[in-house]
């Protein structure tokens, strides 16, 4: 955006309008022009707004800097804002017990996400939790809500496929989800279960 | 130039700050949370994507694992990663690549990612195909019969929903008791015949379709 030669160019300028009686010399030039490109360089902040200071290049660079900056608005909503399958679900509020619960951002860069419902009718005094590959495995992102016979629950929006998942119960304790199938772990060697989630 | 800088500022004020980043690993012990973000930094570096390095270590976490557990496991995650890159090019997404990391840390085969990936076009996502692969194997399919199964329906032209039936379906099936290669053969005909004969499916395929 902003051409070091030119601004050497527009120092020399200034240098030679200082020193009219070297401009004829050619030897005087170039001595001009070695001890310019011998002099310290100014910093890169103050070579930039140097560059502001002149009037085409201050012109051409506000429209190029605002065009990038457009760009990469666009580009970071695009992309960069956007929910990955592997990004953490960001839940709107607590969870109600009402169904389906509401997360933001309820699609995946493919398809869209499916509504899962999960159970858990074990023992718990104060919280359980779902953790899985699609939150991130954080144990703040999809709490279940207690119902009034006891059992927890919560239905959040999965992308499709296959997801291993488990209960955390009271904050501390991971368990898999009884009514579902293992999944192994060669990794930690604590099993988890399996969801497999596609649109019927 | 000062609209300039207000639209630069503000486009960058739509990212999430540090979205991917290892800085809230909540892992107790500081020695072992710097080798685990090392390893991430380090895969980072490889151009792998970090969310399910991430991932991989709240994962630990959860399970209470130590940091020098979590820190092999996140290492060992992000060679698969650095696998299925290569198996799935030529440009993966990041949801394809966990799921080829799935796959290969279930025992597929690396060469099966490939062939996954050349049974449908670049284009179309294979995250399905590869997890109900994944799945199978887990269940103790035998992963090259999967495999047959899985690339048929793909020709066939099956959806991905279709695909992800059965291994739905073959899960169900193995935990009432049914043999794993059993359920899938039963499923996958099942499927089959709502699809349409090899030649109209051959006609219907899209263009892209790799050989």
């Amino acid at each position: 955006m902003i051409d070091e030669r030119d601004l050497l160019i527009e120092r020399v300028r200034t240098t030679l309008r200082g020193s009219p009686d070297a401009a004829a010399d050619a030897r005087a030039v170039a001595r001009v022009l070695t001890t310019v490109w011998a002099s310290p360089r100014p910093s890169l902040w103050r070579r930039a707004l140097d560059a502001w200071r002149m009037p085409v290049v201050s012109g051409l660079g506000a429209a190029a800097v605002a065009g990038l900056a457009l760009l990469a608005g666009f580009v970071t909503r695009g992309t960069v804002g956007e929910r990955t399958p592997e990004a953490p679900l960001a839940a709107t509020g607590p969870a109600t017990g009402e169904f389906p619960v509401q997360y933001a951002a309820a699609t995946t860069g493919e398809v869209a996400a499916v509504p899962t419902q999960f159970v858990f009718d074990g023992d718990a005094k104060e919280s359980v939790a779902l953790v899985g590959d699609f939150n991130g495995w954080r144990p703040d992102a999809t709490p279940l809500t207690r119902l009034e016979n006891g059992l927890w629950t919560v239905t959040a929006p999965l992308p499709p496929g296959r997801h291993v998942y488990a209960f955390m119960i009271d904050g501390t304790l991971v368990v898999a989800d009884p009514r579902a199938p293992r999944a192994g772990d060669a990794d930690y060697g604590r099993e988890g279960s399996v969801v497999m989630v596609f649109a019927r | 130039m000062l609209v300039a800088l207000g639209l630069v500022l503000a486009s960058a004020s739509v990212a999430p700050a540090s979205a991917q980043g290892t800085a809230v690993l909540p892992i107790a012990d500081a020695k072992a949370r710097r080798a685990v973000e090392r390893e991430i930094a380090s895969a980072e570096a490889k151009g792998l994507p970090t969310q399910p390095l991430v991932a991989k270590a709240m994962e630990g976490v959860a399970k209470q694992a130590t940091g020098e557990r979590i820190r092999v496991a996140v290492a060992e995650q992000a060679k698969r990663l650095e696998q299925a890159r290569i198996l799935l090019a030529p440009s993966p997404s990041v949801a394809e690549l966990t799921s080829g990391a799935d796959a290969l840390a279930v025992g597929v085969p690396g060469p099966m990612l490939k062939q996954i990936r050349a049974a449908w076009p670049a284009t179309q996502s294979v995250v399905m195909p590869l997890d109900v692969l994944t799945e199978l194997v887990a269940r103790n399919v035998p992963a090259k019969h999967a495999l047959e199964q899985i690339t048929q329906l793909m020709a066939r032209g099956a959806t991905p929903s279709q695909i992800a039936s059965i291994g739905a379906s073959v899960q169900s099936d193995v935990a009432a008791g049914l043999a794993p290669d059993a359920a899938l053969e039963v499923r996958a005909r099942g499927v089959m015949s709502l699809l349409p004969s090899p030649a109209a499916a051959a006609a219907l395929a899209p263009s892209g379709r790799r050989p």
